[in-house]
């Protein structure tokens, strides 16, 4: 396995295989983007971490280009936009619901104009919420703030088109949104290349205060200039190629974008409907007029295929009555306005439609799955074995005996997963650092103990401000702030000065005015429990901060230590915990819950058992085991010892 | 048995994978696609799912992909998604997980099945149950004539001292299935060398599978 990855040097014209996001970070290559920054989430965090991977591996990179993981989403936007006002190409990428916190600067980011130099925003939408808390059609900022939106379907049109973004950005001084989603960010496709480009050295900031101060007059006078640069993108439309027709004699045809175009081709593929015409927009904000109203002319009927709440279907249907075409515009009256599209799903609303028989082979695998589904077992996220999340939740239980009457505020990282059985003890979630937010409000109107959960990244992101909040108000709450060393949720990004020891939370939460505060190892869980029912005797904002690292990232660690030591020829001390002597009390499986401990028969015997190859030998069972079944061995005691390095 | 489909050069290939996060089935999907586009095949298009680093959640990626490009630009390659009953081969990693995603296959998938079952938690605390493997099979079995277990975690156990070669004897035993045509196995063997940690034993791992599927597939 070579260090450098090839795929981002290789010259134009050759190919490489990349996802969506892959495509996207060789095309800021091309375009000779200067400066990144964002905070992460899926579907656009591996954008940067591909950056980071190039930057590690290539010292003369690292001279002209930047990644940095921001701290949230509004300060990586405002970040962005001053690196491109000293004349870069910026990129900032950022998942749907971050682009509702970074909105209030896109505001007036969208006024002043990323000018001289060019910024893109990727913004990974989230249909059918598969890695994220709610879904929203992300569309309708562009009506609001004027953003042309390009929308990509295949890792091709990533790389192709993020440079055509850049170009528009640039020469139009506006900020563009260039969309994605989780299918497009993550699919996999061939990718022919363009040339790399470096951009220039020298960079410098030249005051203007009508652009950059959007106060009154300049903020009327830039919102009248920002309709007239989307009306100057509007002229330019039919230079950039973006929308693809594709012929058909049929008097219905069908406009879309996006990766419901892909599912879209293939389901008509299925319905032998092979003379539908089809417009896919590459572009859907600003609309190009002439074009639209072209492809309507021909038809009695249009089908808008497109996920999440009607955007292009309200756009057409303003034209065809504007312009009084007499078409009739089909969209969510037969299409769901929540949820993931499939082919399978747009061939069965087409079936309807076009009264086809739909596929009789996807019918059929539908039927007959529906028939045994209920006998599948059902698999909640949970936390991996070993998380010091998960034992903390162990000890709360413990030393909380009335659960009636204590309210836990959830948040957002991996001790979402509190919410799904068999832990059980999250009440409600709303936002980053919402659950601490709320419980401000919850302390203010009942005597109930409330709790609430934060990570390091998410109090760093917005958990600092309710944290002064809940202190002036003298607010009784435990927050449990998870030191895990990692924004371990979205797949282990940097927490902005935590993961490199710069900045210490125990001391913010001093400053901040906390007086109860404990640092305490969920490892240890007795007293863990001590120190949670310490907590509870006293008034006030109390503060406990786990400080341990996730179990992923240092069972990671810790096995390539001893990898390198055994290829060395060293020997190494090997710890196992082993269920000798099971009562079946199901404390370690339904209370704790770790996924390495498994129920099965020995001897005609139900016991639990520990999978050695799952097992990372916390030893978090092996304390809270009641009937002290469970065994600690010890296989060559006198061995070096590679234990979990200190967070 | 008839598990020796014929694939024109054509046809959209389609590949479900799925286990548990953790098992490596998108390090798997990596290599059959870039094995593909090293044995020159026009157009290669799969999701998978990225960003939840959890150990424990279910896992499904769907790999696509045509030798060659139909001149008619309606029966190519658009979704990287494969549509209810599509699969050609269905590669799981977990029995259980097999059947989370079944509705991707039909009378002509293939299905070749790690045997070791990874109980989700709710069933070691006993508020669920695990299906017993001959009900499993039985199941998949009303779909498909072509459904193969073997215990490849317990292979891997025994000749790597390494429960994750596992995913790589799945591969080899695949690839002797003849379901995913037009791929040299010598552009898997480059693929691991230049994308894996431990290449040789890697390959070692992906032939034992290789040499078992032969035993079976003939
Ligand atoms: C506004 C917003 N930005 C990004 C995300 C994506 N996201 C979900 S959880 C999470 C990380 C939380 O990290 P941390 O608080 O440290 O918890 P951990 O996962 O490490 O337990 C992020 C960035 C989000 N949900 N909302
Ligand atoms: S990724 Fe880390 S913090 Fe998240 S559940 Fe796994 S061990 Fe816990
Ligand atoms: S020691 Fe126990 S609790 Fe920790 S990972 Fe192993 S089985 Fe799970």
């Amino acid at each position: 396995m070579s260090s450098k990855d090839n795929r981002f040097y290789l010259g134009e014209n050759k190919e490489a295989l990349m996802i969506g996001n892959e495509a996207i970070v060789r095309g800021c290559l091309e375009a000779g983007v200067g400066f990144v920054a964002q905070y992460p989430g899926t579907p656009t965090s591996d954008i940067g971490e591909t950056f980071q991977m190039l930057l590690k591996n290539d010292a003369e990179l690292r001279e002209y280009l930047v990644h940095h993981w921001a701290i949230n989403e509004a300060v990586a936007v405002s970040e962005c936009v001053g690196a491109a006002w000293a004349g870069s190409r910026v990129l900032n990428p950022l998942k749907h619901v971050g682009l509702n916190v970074a909105s209030d600067p896109l505001s007036v980011i969208a006024l002043n104009g990323p000018g001289p130099g060019a910024m893109v925003l990727v913004v990974g939408a989230d249909p059918g919420s598969l890695g994220s808390h709610q879904e929203q059609n992300d569309r309708f900022y562009s009506w609001m703030l004027h953003l042309p939106v390009i929308e990509p379907w295949s890792p091709q049109e990533n790389k192709d088109w993020i440079k055509i973004a850049f170009e528009l950005s640039e020469k139009h001084d506006i900020p563009v949104y260039f969309r994605t989603s989780t299918r497009v960010a993550h699919s996999r496709g061939i990718v022919k290349l363009g040339e790399i480009q470096k951009p220039k050295e020298k960079h410098h900031f030249t005051r203007n205060i009508p652009k950059y101060c959007s106060l009154p007059p300049h903020a009327i006078n830039n919102h009248v200039r920002l309709y007239e640069r989307i009306e100057e993108v509007r002229k330019e439309l039919p230079k950039l190629g973006l929308n693809r027709y594709i012929e058909g004699t049929n008097t219905t045809g069908i406009v879309t974008s996006g990766m419901p175009f892909g599912y879209t081709m293939e389901a008509l593929n299925q319905l032998n409907l092979n003379d539908v015409p089809i417009m896919k927009l590459g572009i859907i904000y600003p609309i190009n007029y002439d074009e639209i109203i072209g492809f309507l002319q021909k038809l009695n009927r249009v089908i808008i295929i497109e996920e999440l709440e009607p955007f292009l279907e309200v756009k057409i249907a303003e034209i065809c009555h504007k312009n009084n075409l007499k078409v009739e515009v089909i969209g969510q009256k037969y299409f769901p306005k929540f949820g993931e599209y499939s082919t399978g799903l747009v061939s069965e609303v087409l079936a309807k439609i076009f009264n086809k028989q739909p596929s009789q082979i996807m019918l059929k695998a539908q039927k007959y799955y529906n028939s045994f589904q209920n006998i599948i077992p059902k698999r909640f996220p949970t936390f991996c074995s070993g998380c010091p999340e998960r034992a903390t939740l162990y000890a709360i239980k413990k030393a909380t005996n009335d659960l009636e009457n204590t309210v836990i505020a959830g948040d957002i990282g991996c001790y979402v997963m509190s919410f799904f059985p068999p832990n059980e003890c999250s009440d409600f979630i709303i936002c980053m650092s919402g659950g601490l937010s709320a419980a401000i409000g919850l302390s203010s109107k009942t005597d109930q103990n409330i709790i609430a959960f934060i990570g390091d990244s998410t109090f760093l992101h917005t958990g600092m401000a309710p944290l002064a909040e809940a202190v002036n108000y003298d607010c009784n709450i435990i927050l449990f702030i998870f030191v895990n060393n990692w924004v371990a949720m979205t797949g282990h990004q940097e927490v902005v000065g935590v993961t490199n020891h710069k900045l210490s939370i125990s001391k913010i939460c001093e400053a901040i005015g906390v007086k109860w505060l404990k640092v305490a190892d969920s490892y240890d869980p007795h007293n863990l429990i001590r120190t949670i029912e310490k907590a509870k005797t006293k008034k006030g904002v109390k503060v406990i901060i786990i400080r341990r690292e996730c179990a992923l990232q240092a069972n990671r660690f810790r096995q390539s230590e001893i990898r390198k030591l055994k290829e060395q020829g060293e020997k190494v001390r090997e710890i196992m915990y082993v269920i000798s002597n099971c009562q079946m009390c199901m404390e370690c499986a339904r209370v704790l819950g770790c996924p390495a401990i498994r129920r099965t028969t020995i001897n005609g015997q139900e016991q639990m058992q520990i999978d050695q190859d799952r097992c990372i030998r916390c030893g978090v069972c092996f304390e809270i085991c009641p009937n002290h079944a469970i065994n600690k061995i010890d296989l060559y005691p006198f061995d070096k010892e590679v234990s979990f390095r200190e967070p | 048995m008839n598990h020796k489909t014929k694939f024109q050069e054509t046809d959209i290939i389609n590949i479900v994978i799925a286990g548990t996060a953790g098992q490596g089935v998108i390090t798997i999907k990596r290599l059959i696609e870039f094995a593909a586009h090293d044995s020159n095949c026009q157009s290669i298009f799969g999701s998978e799912m990225h960003g939840l680093a959890q150990r424990e959640g279910a896992i499904t990626s769907h790999t696509r992909y045509q030798k060659i490009l139909s001149h008619n630009v309606r029966k190519n390659l658009y979704s990287p998604s494969i549509c209810y009953g599509g699969a050609d081969l269905y590669l799981g990693f977990e029995p259980s997980e097999v059947l989370r995603r079944a509705q991707f296959a039909s009378e002509r998938t293939i299905f070749c099945i790690n045997s070791r079952t990874i109980p989700p938690i709710l069933v070691a605390a006993k508020m669920d149950e695990y299906p017993k493997l001959e009900t499993i099979e039985k199941i998949l079995k009303e779909i498909s004539n072509n459904v193969f277990f073997i215990n490849a975690t317990e292979m891997a156990l025994d000749h790597f001292d390494d429960a994750q070669k596992m995913n790589m004897i799945m591969l080899g035993f695949a690839v002797a299935s003849g379901s995913i045509p037009f791929i040299k196995i010598d552009d898997y063997k480059n693929v691991i060398k230049r994308e894996l940690r431990q290449p040789d034993m890697n390959i070692k791992a992906f032939d034992l599978g290789y040499e078992k599927g032969k035993e079976v597939f003939g």
